[in-house]
């Protein structure tokens, strides 16, 4: 087994990119805003030396059991960073919006049953079992990843809840590359994979340079600062919690009124 | 012959989640960038004396419930009139995203007033509630029944955001307040 020029060169790139990104989540203090974004970009580091690693010295069987252990794990990280960022939008006083909460299941529930049931219907031509299972597998999670990004928006726009600067910029890169590996993952499932064709590998090659872009977009979005916020003057802020504690009074009062 | 289903029905989805991205995104991005003007623009006239007429039916000036024997002595037919039927409550509805927007432009400048630009966030979501149910009851043939119900609480609630949202305003100093408090 060997690696060609083009796949050492994307290995290389995309691990400096996540080296770069993790130091600039450190040195901009953004790790404890984002965990679950800091836990991602970690696992990628990870992943990509230890994959290097049992790709060169161990058996083709430790390699496959690795890469498909990485690409659960990397599933759940990403959709922990959907959560993360869903978090940011819909608890903005800490907790979840009333208004938010079931519609928000229901949009988990409905992504998660479109995207079985279009990855079912995937019937991709490949010489292995296993290679359609990966391709379908791929296409559900790109499909889920898609579905949950746009109706995250869709939700926060509708209820008018604003996102903030990196949340946003985290938000755009994940879902712009999904939106991205699911126009791909049709792509090669629909031609398939034929043992001497070369759609499945430049596909992939879109696919790294479509993260490439999405690492460089974090790296320059994360390290530039977001729009400082004027101070609020004390009396403001006694007059402001004041009128929150009479609207929060005025509420319980309408809502218990009953017309005789 | 399945797999053709896939992808017409898979091309399908993307074209519609990316209609749905790009849609969201534009209004989302009109929202951010709206300056003042532009969202009092917004605002659809209301009878202002109408709405205090029917609020101040079950509640007073400072938000207090009047005592029972004072309350509610407007009839169906009377709310009806003043609010204009159920268009009337669609235009407080509209009205209700106007305010919520007003209190997200403070928000912009005081991010520390998150906590009642969400509060006025929730109650313009409430009014869509009641709209919602009048509307099902429009369909279901029990709109007269209904409307006094959800329509004057509606109103109470769309009035008391409105007292709230020129107290924000007042409190933060904005110098157009005499527009606002004409406008809404």
């Amino acid at each position: 087994m060997h690696l060609s020029g083009f796949d050492v060169f994307a290995w290389a790139a995309a691990l400096i990119g996540h080296l770069i990104l993790v130091t600039v989540l450190v040195v901009r203090d953004r790790v404890r805003t984002f965990p679950f974004f800091t836990a991602y970009i970690v696992e990628q580091i990870s992943s990509a030396i230890l994959q290097y690693f049992v790709f060169y010295h161990l058996s083709f069987h430790t390699f496959q059991y690795s890469f498909w252990s990485w690409s659960i794990l990397d599933e759940i990280l990403q959709l922990l960073v959907l959560y993360e960022i869903a978090v940011h939008i819909f608890c903005p006083t800490g907790t979840w919006a009333s208004d938010v909460r079931k519609t928000l299941m229901g949009l988990v529930a409905a992504s998660a049953v479109v995207a079985i049931l279009l990855a079912w219907l995937a019937h991709p031509e490949a010489p292995y079992g296993i290679q359609r299972f990966i391709l379908r597998s791929n296409f559900f999670s790109a499909m889920l990843m898609s579905e949950l990004f746009v109706g995250t928006v869709m939700l926060s726009v509708t209820v008018g809840l604003p996102w903030k600067t990196h949340v946003a910029r985290i938000a755009q890169g994940l879902g712009t590359y999904s939106i991205v590996r699911v126009a791909i993952a049709i792509a090669v499932n629909f031609v398939g994979l034929h043992p001497h064709g070369y759609f499945f590998k430049d596909m992939s090659h879109l696919e790294y340079f479509t993260y490439l872009a999405c690492e460089a977009y974090w790296i320059v979005t994360l390290w530039a600062e977001a729009p400082v916020p004027r101070e609020l003057p004390e009396a403001m802020r006694h007059q402001i919690y004041t009128l929150q504690r009479q609207v929060e009074n005025d509420l319980i009062r309408i809502r218990a009124w009953r017309r005789n | 012959m399945r797999n053709l289903y896939f992808v017409v029905l898979a091309v399908l989805v993307l074209a519609g989640l990316s209609a749905t991205l790009f849609r969201y995104y534009l209004r989302a991005r009109r929202s951010a960038d709206a300056s003042w003007e532009d969202i009092l623009n917004r605002l659809v006239p209301i009878d202002r004396d109408a709405i205090a007429t029917i609020a101040l039916d079950v509640v007073t000036e400072s938000g207090e419930s009047r005592a029972e024997e004072d309350s509610f002595a407007l009839d169906n037919t009377a709310i009806w009139s003043l609010l204009g039927g159920l268009k009337g409550l669609e235009v407080l509805e509209r009205n209700c995203q106007v305010l919520v927007d007003l209190a997200a432009y403070v928000q912009r400048t005081y991010p520390e007033a998150l906590m009642v630009a969400e509060q006025l966030r929730l109650n313009a979501r409430e009014i869509e509630w009641h709209v919602s149910r009048l509307k099902g009851a429009a369909q279901t043939g029990n709109l007269q029944a209904s409307f006094a119900d959800y329509a004057q609480r509606a109103v109470v609630t769309y009035y008391r955001m409105t007292r709230n949202v020129l107290a924000l305003y007042d409190h933060a100093g904005f110098t157009r307040l005499a527009e606002l408090q004409q406008a809404i």
